[in-house]
């Protein structure tokens, strides 16, 4: 028997729809056809060829043959205040194409009809929940359709090729579509070892100098995120010092603590890096660990951080009789500075432990993050409204053709789309 | 992919990245075995050249930019992301320490020019997105040279050979909750709340029944996918919302998101056609939809929001305020009172039907003629079973996926 072709071959490059590195790679290799030098059906056959690798793989030859629409959607977009002020007539003044004018009419862009050939794919169930961003991949799709994991209008429908109609809820279940977009587990034992590796050089490169493993591997960067954790390595830090701290070494401690304080402060509120947390999170320990008989260990949540800071800050100041401006000193506002950085650092850390947390009986790697090369392919389509909280989405209407832009995301050239598009035509 | 352009004053993204070398890959020497039907363990040119490009060009790709869209089409050939400036280097998740906020100051320019045909043009509209974006972010005057302009339309190309497609923006999670509270707890319209944020008729119903949902899900304590919409909403390009309420936003208009009058190509109007009138005739849009089919309206009755029309043209024929609101009013009743109709018609159909609710499906018991099998017995509106007539369900061919899911 012959062998069967690969998926994806380096040999014959073909365009999946998958988000996978060959698809990119693949993506980066196609250039446009070859249009001299080879006859029309040539021309046709490698066009048909290469699109149908992509578009609607998973179905046969035949069914997309019935599916195939010669008449293709488009709209126009009109502008309401011109539909008020004119009645259509000006177009047919003059000689009947309109009244010459000075200035150079400037023409709308041309409507890519050729780009919609496949238009009656992108209603199928399979690939809308593809392209709503629930699935690595169509065929993926298609399996957590067959698999009853999609719902439609909240009823179950197992069927990949159910045609949706303009209104049409589907829901795919949260945590296959954390597992399709999410990056996947580690599980041999050379991946083990890179993670671990990786892990101890941003280990050190955070501390400068740090001979401590640590024992999570996996998150390195996140496990010490979660509240009351005290297995960082900063816990471990013999405390070298048993006696209260000189004033001046207080102070600067605490103007590094403020300027933290300043710069978590800046962030935005959705702080999509953690990294000035964390870094606010090592200089309080840091301070904290420079009073005696109170190791970071003791003092783990964040609250009781918080007070034991204070109350020692004002103690210290009250009681020293030093000058004034060797005193670590917090005023008012310094004060409330603090409170709101130990705020937003609660947050970050309950968003951490309720919604992103370590969690080994996941299917997916935990804390979930997006796998490799989804951003490249990551774009929502206009036909589609996708709520991404509940990994559900509404089929607003067919994908359409308008001025300049066509709604069926294809990769191919317009060229080729139309040369497909000639292929299908014969016989009808 | 076709070269795209450099910016005269190109950074070096690929080089300033580590540049490794290819992938060992198992280097097993040939085994003398010649008649082996396995295939060749090496290393081929192909596959050199594949992991080479990958852990080259396509490592910028692996992971998303921070604060921006990562598409291949923003890359030139080389891995050198164009639309960045000079001193710009591109930073890893570890070291990334600030949100990366675009700047330039170029004028707001007005996205309702005039096209001949009284088009709007769509790239205006999400042009004007992102420059609102763009502002929005420069009222910080946080100076730092390594910033990403914001994106064009070519570095918005997932697929950079298709120039007809590219990533548009949807919308941001402040306004899908925005126009929720508009519609579900302002109690606004549909059609209403589509004008005021820019947002086609069909999306501001979609977005309010899926935060619906939303909302029972959080009610019932189901756990989302919060870590998943984060990441999936800072990879696509999103239209923001801007508050009215805050002090920050007066004065500014709404972003549009898309265009809300859209009007469909009628299959009718495909054709070209030539119809002679006399010159002193004024052959309007009406006489136009004539021509092409008896039953066509006019795209002023055909697109989503005729009431836009109606209200412009109030305005050009220089009516007071008083009397364009009475007129509007008198409107909206009209409407109110059709639907009203049409809610009777369905309430007393539904009368008409009997129905009992059983265990997995409702019984529904309606009136059926016997004459509605037609003359020759075999329309497909017949009920029952019929003499000599056999199902065809279980013939060859017949498809049982179901054509709709009643909502």
């Amino acid at each position: 028997m012959r062998k069967k072709p690969r998926f994806h071959s380096l040999k014959k490059l073909k365009v999946r729809q998958d988000w996978s590195r060959w698809t990119l790679y693949n993506l980066f290799k196609l250039s446009p056809p070859n249009l001299s030098a080879r006859t029309y059906f040539q021309q046709k056959w490698t066009a048909k060829s290469d699109t149908r690798a992509y578009h609607g793989e998973q179905i046969r030859e035949k069914q997309w043959k019935r599916l195939f629409r010669r008449t293709l959607p488009a709209v126009v977009p009109m502008d309401h205040k011109y539909l008020a002020r004119y009645d259509g007539s000006e177009q047919a003044a003059g000689r009947g194409a309109g009244a010459d004018s000075q200035e150079k009419a400037r023409m709308p862009p041309m409507t890519p009809y050729m780009q919609m050939t496949y238009f009656p794919i992108e209603r199928r169930l399979d690939t809308a929940v593809f392209r709503a961003l629930f699935a690595s991949s169509v065929r993926q799709a298609r399996q957590f359709v067959c698999h009853g994991l999609v719902k439609v209008n909240g009823k179950k429908i197992i069927y990949p090729g159910y045609m949706l109609n303009p209104g049409d809820v589907f829901q795919v279940e949260p945590d296959s579509v954390m597992t399709a977009t999410g990056a996947q587990k580690t599980r041999s034992a050379a991946a083990r070892r890179k993670a671990r590796e990786k892990g101890q050089a941003h280990a050190e490169s955070i501390k400068g100098v740090g001979p401590i493993k640590i024992p999570s591997i996996k998150v390195p960067l996140l496990a010490d995120s979660a509240t009351g954790t005290t297995s960082t390595p900063k816990a471990a830090t013999p405390l070298s010092t048993e006696t209260e701290p000189a004033p001046e070494e207080l102070k600067r401690h605490l103007q590094s603590l403020m300027t933290d304080v300043e710069a978590v402060l800046a962030e935005e509120v959705k702080a999509k890096n953690k990294q000035k947390l964390r870094d606010f999170r090592q200089t309080v320990r840091k301070a904290i660990s420079l009073w005696k008989r109170s190791t970071p260990g003791e003092v783990s949540t964040l609250e009781s951080q918080l007070s034991f800071l204070k109350s020692h800050i004002t103690k210290s100041a009250t009681s020293s009789s030093a000058p004034s401006d060797a005193n670590p000193q917090l005023s008012r506002d310094e004060e409330a500075k603090l409170q709101n950085a130990f705020d937003r650092l609660k947050e970050q850390a309950e968003y951490d432990a309720n919604w992103n947390k370590r969690d080994p009986s996941k299917p997916y790697l935990t804390p979930w993050r997006p796998r490799d090369y989804m951003s490249a392919f990551a774009f929502i389509p206009r036909y589609l409204e996708v709520n991404q909280n509940i990994c559900a989405a509404v089929y607003l209407r067919h994908p359409v053709a308008r001025p300049g832009l066509a709604e069926v995301p294809t990769p191919f050239s317009y060229e080729t789309g139309q040369l497909a598009f000639n292929w299908y035509l014969r016989r009808r | 992919m076709p070269p795209r352009l450099r910016s005269p004053n190109f950074p070096c993204a690929a080089t300033s990245s580590p540049s490794i070398r290819s992938q060992p890959t198992a280097h097993r020497s040939r085994a003398s075995r010649e008649f082996s039907q396995t295939t060749c363990q090496h290393a081929t040119l192909r596959r050199r050249r594949f992991y080479d490009w990958l852990n080259g060009h396509g490592s910028l790709l692996k992971e998303p930019l921070p604060g921006s869209t990562n598409y291949l089409g923003a890359y030139d050939r080389y891995g050198n992301l164009v639309r960045a400036p000079p001193g710009w280097t591109r930073k890893t998740q570890e070291e990334e320490v600030k949100v990366e906020e675009p700047k330039t100051d170029e004028a707001e320019a007005e996205p309702d020019k005039e096209t001949p045909e009284g088009q709007e043009a769509v790239d205006e509209l999400e042009m004007a997105v992102r420059r609102e974006e763009e502002k929005n972010k420069d009222t910080r005057k946080q100076k730092d040279d390594d910033k990403l302009p914001p994106e064009t339309a070519e570095d918005l190309r997932p697929f950079p050979l298709n120039k007809h497609f590219r990533s548009q923006p949807v919308l941001s999670e402040e306004l899908r909750e925005a126009i929720y509270r508009r519609v579900a707890r302002d109690g606004a319209s549909v059609s209403l709340a589509s004008v005021e944020f820019g947002v086609s008729n069909e999306r501001v119903g979609a977005v309010v029944r899926l935060k619906q949902i939303e909302k029972e899900w959080i009610a019932q304590g189901k756990k989302l996918a919060l870590p998943y919409a984060k990441a999936v909403l800072a990879m696509v390009p999103t239209t923001p919302y801007i508050d009215p309420s805050l002090p920050s936003n007066k004065g500014k208009r709404p972003i549009t998101h898309e265009a809300i009058n859209d009007l469909i190509v009628h299959p009718a109007t495909r054709q070209q056609l030539f119809v002679p009138v006399s010159e002193s005739r004024q052959f309007t849009r009406v006489d136009a939809g004539k021509a092409f089919d008896n039953d066509l309206l006019p795209a002023d009755d055909r697109i989503p929001h005729p009431e836009l029309v109606q209200a412009e043209r109030d305005i050009a024929s220089g009516l007071s305020l008083q009397q364009r609101r009475q007129l509007a009013e008198e409107r909206m009743e009209q409407e109110l009172e059709r639907k009203k109709q049409i809610e009777l018609k369905r309430q007393e159909a539904l009368k008409r039907v009997k129905t009992v609710s059983g265990r997995r499906w409702d019984f529904v018991f309606e009136d059926v003629s016997v004459e509605s099998v037609g003359r020759d017995g075999r329309s497909a509106k017949g009920v029952g079973w019929r003499y000599g007539f056999p199902h065809e369900d279980r013939k060859k061919g017949q498809v049982k996926i179901p054509t709709k899911v009643e909502a």
